[in-house]
Order: structure tokens, then sequence, then C-alpha cells
């Protein structure tokens, strides 16, 4: 097992610093907004990276467990009217059930049906929002929702506490022996099998773990809206959040998180190409993944700190 | 002594081709045994029906009494059955160390808390130790078929399966390898199972020789049995005198 260094530590003692002020420094309460949906694309991404990045086994759904979240977040808040606070644990176990629907059938198999099954599971959830509109709003989604937090900085520190939280949850267990052998199950099935591992059922446990904290961004983001709609299901959803990852560096929970805000910051900066924001934004990401296969945030932050370890 | 292992009527058809054919034998506890058999004879078949990756059609397999047919891989690992893959399949981006420690956290091997301790303990045992904390991608050929070895003991099986533990090796490499299966076997009991295409280099290690060909058994005796038995210099030379044709 790996301790964790100083170097890291402080590492992130500065970013975390930097993103908690940056909101008190720049008083707007547009990039405030900006900042929380940031991180909260940085709590899917790291959730993403957890199970697909350490096992390989690669997740085309993951809005399946973003939009459930935020639905129940939805549902809770308009037909039942609960307190908003019962959304946050809802959502998470909300989305364990469907991370456990999907996983079980398909994650014992060997070959793409695990991740072709994400990706129809959230594309006919997208459907289903749809078809039974009477219940979900059809298009228009649910709105009316109640903010958990008045203040839209103050809610923006309680999704950075959360993103905090996940980011070290999830850096523990990947770097504890479940971590090792999430990694050992990626390298090769067969061999983790004669090792005497259970290897369907740590795949399946990773996922209802990175399925329970991408509800949980779900349902932050809904209480952020303060309403829901069809595309939170939808396969851009989860691509945006695979490119996310691939950018910040596959496997290292805090570069996926950190390349969700740095990818999301930029998507805001482009605003002011207009017309052209695709196409740089396309442009940028192809340089990136060209040039640096393995990501650009984890690789560099090693190389920067290899003298310090 | 009693049978640790009781096969019986083994079989196992891939399309139309008989891998396996009806093979039953048995072996007693703390015997080393040897596999012997030309290539493509059905010897890896036989492993893998035995530790369950490939299901049987028909046949029942009997470890210390119970029934190991139907049950998933790991849990006949956890039952007590090791085995080495022929290739050699290290977790690659790992330590030497971390290939072992993740055996180490197999159920059975849960009395051993340290993990590291007790992968490096492993390490230090098949003589590779010293190499514990580099990539498994620097070790040599010869090295690997020792940390397939380790890991499979880190299981803490009853019975061990290796699946041509000297293929590929140097003859420099071989002798101290069957000094180690000589020693495991000795110091610690083993009961072991020994698949090997080449007659000349489990001579001296093994007791019984169990032969191989077309995916039936076609001897079962003493090496120095074996050797004069018509039907096994039939299927070698036979193989032989094909290759010659052919070549
Ligand atoms: N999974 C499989 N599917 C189809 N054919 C197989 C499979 N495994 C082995 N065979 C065939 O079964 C025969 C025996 O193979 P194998 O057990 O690997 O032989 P050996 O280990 O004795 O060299 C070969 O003809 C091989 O091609
Ligand atoms: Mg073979």
């Amino acid at each position: 097992m790996k301790q964790l260094s100083i170097v890291d530590l402080s590492g992130a003692i500065v970013v975390v610093a930097l993103l908690a002020l940056a909101p008190v420094l720049l008083n707007s309460n547009y990039f405030t907004g900006v900042l929380t949906v940031c991180v909260i694309y940085a709590i899917w991404a790291a959730s993403w990276d957890f199970m697909s990045g350490l096992t390989g086994r690669e997740n085309f759904g993951h809005s399946l467990f973003i939009g459930a979240g935020a639905y129940t977040a939805g549902f809770l808040a308009t037909v039942w009217y609960a307190n908003p606070w019962y959304s946050l644990p809802t959502a998470v176990v909300v989305a364990v059930a469907f991370s456990l629907i999907v996983g079980f059938p398909t994650l014992r198999l060997r070959g793409p049906y695990f991740a072709l099954a994400m990706l129809s599971a959230s594309a006919i959830m997208q459907r289903l929002c749809l078809i039974f509109w009477e219940y979900s709003g059809g298009e228009e989604g649910l709105y009316g929702l109640d903010p958990l937090i008045q203040s839209p900085l103050h809610y923006y520190w309680f999704v950075l506490a959360i993103l905090v939280a996940a980011v070290a949850i999830l850096t523990a267990l990947a770097q504890s022996h479940w971590g090792l052998l999430l990694r050992a199950i990626r390298g090769d099935e067969a061999t983790c099998q004669a090792a005497g591992i259970n290897v369907t059922f740590y795949k399946i446990a990773s996922l209802t773990i990175s399925a329970a904290f991408a509800g949980l961004g779900g349902a932050l983001y809904a209480h952020y809206q303060l309403q829901v709609s069809p595309p939170l299901f939808s396969v851009v959803v989860s691509i945006t959040v695979i490119i996310m990852v691939y950018v910040g560096g596959i496997g290292s929970i805090y570069g996926p998180a950190l390349g969700a805000i740095m990818l999301t910051l930029l998507t805001e900066l482009l605003r002011t190409f207009g017309e052209y924001r695709l196409w740089v934004y396309t442009l940028t990401l192809m340089l990136i993944l060209f040039f640096l296969p393995n990501g650009l945030i984890a690789p560099l932050w090693r190389r920067l700190t290899e003298r310090f370890r | 002594m009693s049978a640790i292992l009781e096969v019986k009527d083994l079989s196992k058809r891939f399309g139309g081709l008989t891998a396996t054919k009806n093979v039953s034998f048995s072996l007693e506890s703390g015997e080393l045994t040897g596999i012997l058999g030309p290539n493509g004879a059905g010897k890896t078949t036989l492993f893998n029906l035995l530790t369950g990756f490939i299901a049987a059609d028909s046949g029942s397999v009997l470890f210390e009494g119970q029934e190991l047919r139907g049950l998933a891989p790991h849990k006949i690992v956890n039952r007590g059955v090791a085995r080495t893959f022929q290739l050699t399949r290290p977790f690659l981006g790992m330590t030497v160390l971390e290939n072992v420690v993740v055996a180490c956290l197999s159920p059975r091997a849960r009395d051993a808390h340290d993990k590291e301790a007790r992968a490096q303990e492993l390490l230090d045992h098949v003589g590779l130790g010293s190499k514990a904390r580099e990539p498994v991608e620097t070790l040599p050929y010869g090295d690997l078929r020792r940390l397939e070895i380790a890991r499979a003991l880190a299981t803490q099986p009853n019975l061990l399966l290796l699946d041509e533990p000297f293929a590929g090796l140097g003859s420099s490499e071989i002798e101290p390898l069957a000094q180690l299966i000589k020693r495991l076997h000795r110091e610690q009991k083993l009961t072991i199972l020994l698949i090997e295409h080449k007659l000349r280099e489990f001579m001296a290690l093994v007791s019984r020789v169990i032969a191989i060909d077309f995916g039936e058994i076609i001897a079962i005796a003493p090496p120095a049995e074996i050797v004069r038995n018509p039907r096994v210099i039939e299927a070698y030379i036979g193989k032989t005198e094909a290759a010659h044709a052919s070549a």
C-alpha cells in the first residue's frame, strides 16, 4: 500500500483552498454557479474513474446513475414534497439499486456486454422519461425543487466538501488492497481467479460504489438547477464524463476530478467564441489526447513532483 | 495413504474435437505425479477442467471427497487446488510483490494478516526475494515461472497443478526449478501434479506418470516403465515421424 506523500497532500490543500476562495475573490453569483457545476462534474468523473479506470471495464452509461440520482431528488420534491435533505441518501440508494440491476447480469460476463448494457440502460431511461410523461414531466422534466442551502456560495462550499470527501474516500480505497485487486482485474481476470479472487464480486461492488457517488452528484445537481430533465440520462453526459477522465489521467481519481473542473471552466470561457465554441473545444481535446494519451493533469503532476518524492 | 483427488470419466468436446475422453485417475495425498503427452494431447484442457476454467461435459472430480465440477475457478482455488499457467500471466504494471499480494488476499489466505510480509516470505521461498520491489516487467522468463508458483502457493493449496513449468527454460534454469519443486513436495508435503511434454525433464522428479494422447489416458506407470510402454513409444515416435514428414 502506498503512503500519501506530503507533496500530494500539500498539492491537494492548495487546490482545495484555491477552489474554496475563488468565488469569494471573484464575488459573482454567475461564477459561483459555474464552479458548482464544475465540482459536480468532478464528482461524476472521479466516481466513473473508481470503477472503470481501475478495473478497465468501461462504463458508457454513467448518466444512468446521474439521472437516477437527479430524478430521485425531483420525485421526492414534486410528488412527495419531502424534506429536500432526504434527497441525498435516497438518491444514493436508488443509484446503487440501478447499478445492481445492470451489473449483476453483465459483469459476470467478459466482452463488451457491460459497456453496452450501461449505454442501453441509460438510453432506455431517457426514453421512459418521455413515454411516462405524466409522471416524469416529459421533455420539460420536473421543476420546483427546493434548494438544499439558500446561499449559492454556501451551497458551493457544501458541494466542494462532498467532492473532497468523495476523492479522499475513493483514493483511500484505490490505494488499499481493494484497489490492488481492481487493478489486478484490469490486468488479467483469469489470473485473478487462479489467485482465488472472486472477480465478479469485486467488479459489482466497485460499480455500486461508483454509482453511489454518481447518484449523489446527480441529486446535488438537481438541487442546484432546481429542476431535472431527460437529457441528464443522455449519452452526451456519459461521454463528457469519460473525456474528462481521460484528460485528467485515467485511474488516478484526483486527475479526472481536476480534468472535469478544467474542461467545464474551458466550456464556460469559450462562450466568448460564440458559434466557434464547439470547434475550439473539440480541437483542444484532440490536441491534448493526441499529444498526451495518458492525460494531462495526473501525469503532469507526477512529472512536476518526481524530485520531491 | 488416501486419495486426495479422484477423477472419474471426465470428458470434454470442443465441437468435433474430443479434447478429453473418459479420463479417470486418482492421486494419493503427498504424491508427485507427472502428466506426459505430446503437444495438443489435451493436458492443459485437463487442468482447465480440474480447476473450473472450462466446464466438463461429463464425469466427476472429487477433491478431498467433495465434488469440484460445476464450481467457479476461484471457489476451487479456495478449496485448496491451485494452478500455474503454461504461458505465464503476471499482472503487468505492478511490482513482483504486489503480484503475490493479490493471491494473499484470497479468502483461503485470510490467516496471513500482514499480506505484504506473507508475500515477501513466499518470494524468498521461491528465490525471488531480492526482486520483490521491481516492476514485474523486468523479470526474465525463468523468474516469471517462479512467480507463478509463489502466487499459487499464496493460496495455501493442498494440491498444486503445474502446467509445463520447464517450458522455454534453458538447462541452467531447469535444475534449480526442479530442486524448488522437490523441496515444496518434500518439506510441505504438497501433492503436486505436473505437466510436461518432454520425458527427460521429469524422469528424476516424479514417482508416477500419467501418459495422455488424443485426450485419452494411454498408460499410468512409474517413469522407468513408462519409457518402455509400447503405446507411449508409439505416441511419441508417431508424432516425431509426422513432424519429420511435415518438416
Ligand atoms: N478453449 C478451446 N476451444 C477449442 N479448442 C480447444 C480449446 N482448448 C484447447 N483446445 C484444443 O484441444 C486440444 C488439446 O489442447 P491442449 O489441452 O492445450 O493440449 P496440450 O496442453 O496437451 O498441448 C487441441 O487440439 C486444442 O486446439
Ligand atoms: Mg498445454
